[in-house]
């Protein structure tokens, strides 16, 4: 389906755009962004590779799930509020009837030591992987005392002592900000 | 449920970095302060999450789920994209504008080592679930180093964490 020749342009009718965030939701096992990289610009053509990182930048600093971000930028782009609700429908309508499914399932099943030992490893090691990106997203703050500083204490307040997260970024938003803003971070 | 829709709404507008930046607000508030689901419970509901297509905001829906069912689900996820999602339609045509703004920079880097730290915490939190045991500790520490390590999908490491839970758990 990919073909560089085809000229972009987005999507047509609201249709298209449904099945297109239904592409994204239903095939984002293990995260969703390389797929709606490769529905978006490479298989539907609806927007250059220049304009996706935007749009990807965009939902990065934007609050929320970042693809949810752009489900709403997106659609509402293309075709107003009922764009942005039909984008948000289609990534979510698959995966939410997944995960429910899990659910229910794990529910009759979970008293089954062995199915309890598997999820739960499951879950751990998507811990894991948490702490995995946590470090790749970290490495650029390496070997600066400032900004590591400030992800350990992060850490520290949230993961150790427990803090309520309105508190933590009460104290260390307002900071960090400051330290940022002139330069010092 | 009313409690946990606006509790949703409010980590909608703190998840700066992405929904894993308050996962662990929502393990702390969800296990610690609620009492709605235990630790180990909170760890199967997120390896669902994770393994399953789709955002990892559908913990939420998870959450949602063992609160008020169905309806708890739905609200839940709404809940945590609604208020973020607000902020993203009106600030999605301002982006041109403010792309390049010195204020804009300086807040990326002022939160991205909060960022760092909360994700950390968060992966800190779901790998101790019952408070240090070397088995999980285990299989998170390799499932990170295989992620830090290779390019391989995060599937198959969580499907290798499952089968070291089976052996080790």
């Amino acid at each position: 389906m990919a073909d560089p020749e085809r000229p972009v342009a987005p999507p047509a009718t609201l249709g298209e755009l449904f099945w297109g965030f239904f592409a994204i939701g239903a095939r984002g096992f293990g995260g969703v962004l390389p797929w709606a990289y490769r529905t978006i610009v490479e298989e539907r053509r609806w927007m250059s590779l220049d304009a996706f990182n935007e749009i990807v930048s965009l939902c990065q600093f934007l609050p929320g799930p970042n693809i949810g971000n752009a489900a709403i930028v997106l659609g509402r782009r293309w075709f107003g509020l009922r764009g942005a609700v039909v984008a948000f429908l289609g990534m979510f309508a698959l995966p939410f009837v997944w995960v429910l499914a899990f659910v229910v399932l794990l529910g009759h099943w979970v008293d089954i030591p062995l199915v309890r030992a598997f999820v739960t490893g499951m879950g751990v090691a998507g811990g894991g992987l948490f702490l995995a990106t946590a470090i790749k997203l970290g490495r650029p703050l390496w070997p600066r005392a400032l900004p590591l500083a400030i992800a350990a204490t992060a850490f520290g307040a949230v993961g150790l002592v427990r803090l309520p997260l309105l508190w933590v970024f009460a104290v260390l938003v307002p900071v960090a900000l400051v330290l940022a803003r002139t330069g010092k971070l | 449920m009313l409690e946990l829709v606006l509790y949703f709404c409010l980590l909608s507008l703190l998840s700066i970095g992405g929904i894993a930046a308050v996962m662990p607000e929502v393990y702390r508030y969800t296990v610690d302060v609620q009492g709605w689901v235990t630790g180990p419970e909170f760890v199967r509901l997120f390896a669902i999450a994770q393994a399953a297509p789709g955002p990892n905001v559908l913990i939420s829906s998870l959450i949602g789920w063992r609160v008020a069912g169905l309806g708890g689900a739905v609200a839940a996820l709404l809940a945590m994209c609604g208020p973020s999602s607000v902020l993203a339609w009106y600030l999605g045509d301002l982006w041109e504008r403010f792309r390049e703004a010195p204020w804009r920079r300086a807040i990326q880097r002022g939160l991205a080592p909060l960022t760092v730290g909360l994700i950390f915490a968060g992966g800190f939190m779901i790998s101790t679930p019952t408070g240090a045991d070397w088995r999980h500790v285990l299989i998170a520490v390799a499932a990170a180093a295989g992620m830090l390590a290779s390019k391989m999908n995060p599937l198959w490491l969580l499907g290798a964490g499952g089968i070291a839970g089976m052996l080790l758990l």
